[in-house]
């Protein structure tokens, strides 16, 4: 009777691992490169048939047309009927009307007014613009300044990469500290920050299916258009994504990836963050102990703040023509991001602290590019193409990064995720580090601070 | 020996995990008493201290100033940059902005050319405000017509609109409930308020006015107007908020009856699941699965159309000052909500608003928002509903004795079972599918709302008795 009874434990209890160690396995397998076409036409119906790619690369004029100015003002200066915020609420309900109202009004009242030299600071940059599969993409390109050539520093290229609701103007105290070099670095970088194909002046698909690892396919080709077959690739938010995509299907034009919000969302990133919840000691030093959500934080964090993700997922083109042509929406519902995504306990506050870390004119000069170039619906699908059946099916989450690549966290940022989680994505993991201050903006909060961590990991890595 | 007892161990902890699941499953399940709320809280701005109460009933009518139709003309004569829908895509995206253009076209040369008219229609029914727990309170107040007051048992009627609604859906079955009509044995009195927050009633000025306390100041509302028991009906967030004044205050309630019947308790979730694998067990027939069944496809439904659901309880400020400052804003943002709550034969279809609800009544309802600038204080009674405050009170669990009526139209939100309803509701008179219909029952269908819901009041058995306790 024991020996039976045994017999089936010990038989039961092996299957059981037998298959648990098979899920593992395949789990933990590199996934096979999904079939992507590079050539891919993204444009508008009626120019597929001759379609031609233009490859020429021309200087691109920002100015804006002052009639929009005009015509801003106008709208600016319209009577606000904003609702009163609730007795004794900060932000705690979203962007706070009174604060709002303060916004609008140095809006029209100051930021417009100087306008012309808000106009000629953003052209401080070279920008220009080519054609990609369709798609008119427009990008900052910064060269390494020639102190730093004669220093004899190694010049990288780089693909710098923004997100939502950021633009190329998060990058304009970066990118200099970038192009200058510095002593602690052997690197100097020569940049190509562009638009996302659906933001600022890149034009946006025309097509259904484009998602993170068709926009990767896009600016893989841009770079390689630009002359640059190897390159370095730095982001946050979707440009870390995107940047996490690029590496992933192109391995041979990587030379490393360093992004502010690593990410793991393959079926083993997942478990091992499930498990990260559980045996909390085995991914978290005390030390950093206060970067990593357990799993009621997540599920509250997902709660409180992801409304506009799941909306804009769904149903971008009626958030889309709800904020269009609608500037004093687009101030609340990017400005908000500003308040909150920097630092979380700025919700408390009547005007959401979005003074302590951004002046008035950083917050506008960004929302002005949504703006004047008409970009919020595009800059939305971006959310519902990538999390689509069709996406997910091409499982890039599970594509391994060979190249080297560096994570930084700051402290304040939404979500981080422990290196332990990261393994099977970023098996070549050379650097990781924790900011102690700086939240989801950390090229335009802190510019200096990412500048060091990042060269700090070309140095490393020794690129 | 050594066999028996690990056989015995094994047994044992077995036993007390059932055990303790048991224990957990009893708790979650349990049916609640009902909470203590008061009823009598001030509301109005400040900490009314030196609130007296007005108690004054005066009359409304209806009568925008010229230069604010113009005004929303010139806005809506701005040159429109919507971006072209995706190749091949309709409202699969949201609401489709060649088809805003189109409305927003429509809306400025023809509805607000004929306003006057759309504000003499608004103003067909009697309309008055009154002050409750310092709130202004808009409703609508029909008696029944001299006729069905002749012929028929007349008893009180809050009537409960939802979001993105307003009282404007009720004007179809308004005149139906007044009227003298050969289906029923009776006729209403109608009281069809504003909501707090929404059309021409004051809006709460600090945080914590949630479902509880709307059905609070609605039933102090029919109090107010001399109407100590009365009837409720109501879909969307009225029908929670009926379900809460039945709950809170069974007292008053004559009879409730929805046309959302939503139940989120913890029980109600376990036996949908149990439903989408053994419904034959519990609905009345197989052609009604699709009503409720499978749940996880539900769920998966919900989550698509939910987007407005998480941004409006999180961050409400945020998109209404966004809807605030953009008439199109607006419209688009609402009429995607009509547009979905058609059909799944025609939602992808340019021409659905117009055939399902025409342009007129659609139009007329965005209109109140716009008019009453009440979009932002109506999305954030969204936030006060998925406060700890609110969810704590565990409404759903707490059964009432009154007598319920529940009418499922088939596209609209999923609702629940009988077998789910009757843990809250016992006293569940009446139960109707209708394979057709969708969100907006009053608007879309009013006569087969009418038809069901005093098909729910010939059954509670009135007829005769009492009738004449009751003041109509």
């Amino acid at each position: 009777m024991t020996n039976l009874f045994v017999r089936f434990l010990v038989g039961g209890l092996a299957m059981l691992a037998a298959i648990g160690y098979k899920n593992y396995r395949e789990l933990s397998a590199p996934g096979k490169r999904p079939e992507l076409d590079n050539n891919a036409y993204w444009g508008p119906e009626l120019s597929k048939q001759n379609y031609k790619e233009n490859k020429a690369i021309l200087p691109y004029d920002i100015s804006v047309n002052p009639e929009v100015i005009a015509d801003l003002k106008s709208q600016l200066s319209r009577p606000l009927k904003l609702q009163a915020p609730l007795e004794g609420v900060g932000f705690e309900y979203g962007f706070n009307a009174n604060e709002l109202q303060k916004v609008v009004k140095y809006w029209r009242d100051t930021y417009l007014t100087k306008w012309g030299e808000r106009e000629k600071y953003l052209k401080k940059l070279d920008h220009y613009q080519t054609e990609i599969q369709g798609l008119k993409i427009h990008f900052i390109h910064a060269k390494p300044s020639k102190e730093a050539i004669k220093k004899g520093k190694k010049v990288l290229p780089l693909l710098l990469l923004h997100g939502w609701p950021g633009t190329v103007r998060e990058f304009y105290d970066f990118i200099p500290l970038l192009t200058a070099g510095s002593d602690k670095s052997n690197y100097v970088f020569e940049v190509i920050a562009p638009s996302l194909p659906g933001y600022g002046w890149s034009q946006g698909s025309s097509k259904t299916g484009f998602g993170v690892a068709q926009v990767a396919v896009v600016l893989r080709n841009l770079m390689v258009r630009l002359g640059f077959d190897k390159f370095v690739v730095q982001g946050g938010d979707w440009g870390s994504l995107i940047g996490s995509n690029v590496a992933s299907l192109f391995p041979e034009n990587v030379l490393g990836y360093h992004s502010n919000m690593c990410a793991n969302n393959s079926p083993m990133g997942s478990l091992k963050l499930m498990l990260s919840f559980v045996f909390r000691s085995w991914f978290v030093d005390e030390q950093n102990a206060h970067f990593y959500k357990g799993f009621g934080g997540i599920f509250s964090f997902l709660m409180e703040e992801m409304g506009y993700a799941h909306i804009q997922a769904s149903k971008p083109d009626t958030i889309g023509n709800a904020l269009i042509d609608n500037p004093i929406g687009l101030a609340s519902y990017i400005g908000e991001k500003f308040s909150t995504w920097t630092n979380p306990a700025f919700k408390t506050l009547p005007d959401g602290g979005l003074t302590k870390r951004f002046t008035y004119d950083q917050l506008l000069d960004n929302i002005m590019i949504y703006y004047v170039t008409n970009s919020i619906t595009t800059s939305m699908r971006l959310y519902s193409e990538s999390m689509s059946k069709a996406q997910f099916a091409l499982a890039v989450d599970s594509l391994p990064i060979t190249a080297k690549t560096g994570c930084t966290r700051f402290a304040y940022e939404l979500l981080h995720v422990p290196d332990g989680v990261l393994t099977n994505k970023f098996p070549n993991l050379v650097h990781s580090t924790h900011q102690q201050d700086g939240g989801h903006f950390p090229a335009f909060e802190l510019p200096q601070q990412l500048y060091e961590d990042f060269t700090a990991f070309v140095q490393k890595a020794e690129l | 020996m050594k066999c028996l007892i690990i056989f015995g161990l094994i047994v044992a902890v077995f036993g007390a995990f059932v055990g303790y699941g048991y224990l957990v499953f009893t708790e979650l399940t349990r049916p609640l008493p009902k909470p203590e709320i008061s009823d009598n809280t001030y509301w109005g701005p400040g900490d009314g201290k030196d609130y007296v109460p007005d108690k004054r009933i005066n009359e409304f009518r209806l009568s925008v100033p010229q230069a604010e139709i113009e005004d929303l003309r010139q806005q809506l004569n701005r040159t429109l940059r919507l971006t072209d829908p995706l190749d091949g895509i309709s409202f699969e995206y949201g609401f489709n902005s060649h088809a805003l253009e189109q409305f927003v076209d429509y809306w400025r040369e023809k509805y607000l050319t004929k306003w006057d008219e759309r504000q003499e229609f608004f103003n067909k029914f009697k309309q008055y405000t009154t002050e409750i727990q310092g709130l202004n309170i808009h409703f609508i107040r029909e008696k029944a017509s001299e006729e069905a007051a002749a012929k028929k048992h007349v008893y009180p009627l809050l009537l409960l609109h939802g979001w993105p609604g307003s009282v404007r859906e009720f004007y179809d079955i308004i005149p139906m409930l007044t009227n003298d009509q050969n289906v029923t044995d009776y006729a209403f009195e109608v009281v069809a308020p504003s909501l707090v927050g929404y059309g021409w009633s004051d809006a709460a000025s600090r945080p914590g006015f949630n479902a509880a306390e709307m059905a609070t100041v609605m039933r102090n509302l029919m109090l107010r107007l001399g109407h100590k028991k009365f009837f409720i009906q109501g879909g969307d967030w009225g029908s929670i908020i009926g379900s809460n004044l039945a709950t809170l205050y069974p007292e008053n309630v004559i009879g409730y009856h929805s046309n959302m019947c939503v139940l989120n308790s913890p029980l109600a979730i376990l036996k949908g699941i149990y439903g989408t694998y053994f419904s034959e067990k519990i609905i009345p027939s197989r052609f009604f699965y699709d009503h409720h069944f499978p749940v996880w496809d539900k769920y998966a439904e919900l989550l698509q159309e939910s987007g407005y659901f998480h941004i409006q309880a999180t961050k409400p400020d945020t998109i209404g000052a966004a809807l605030t400052t953009s008439p199109v804003g607006l419209a688009a943002y609402i009429l995607e909500k009509f547009q979905t709550c058609t059909n799944p034969g025609v939602k992808q279809d340019f021409g659905a608003i117009v055939t399902v609800f025409g342009l007129e009544p659609v139009l007329d309802n965005l209109m109140v928002y716009y008019l009453t600038n009440s979009i932002t204080t109506a999305v954030r009674f969204y936030a006060e509903n998925v406060s700890k405050a609110y969810t704590n009170l565990q409404l759903d669990r707490v059964p009432t004795p009154v007598p319920m009526g529940c009418s499922r139209f088939r596209y609209d939100l999923p609702s629940v079972t009988d077998w789910q309803l009757r843990d809250k509701f016992p006293n569940l008179k009446h139960s109707m599918y209708f394979q057709q219909g969708s969100h907006f029952a009053a608007l879309e269908m009013p006569a087969m709302l009418y038809q069901d819901f005093t098909a729910f009041v010939g059954k509670i058995g009135l007829h005769g008795a009492d009738s004449c306790d009751y003041k109509a």
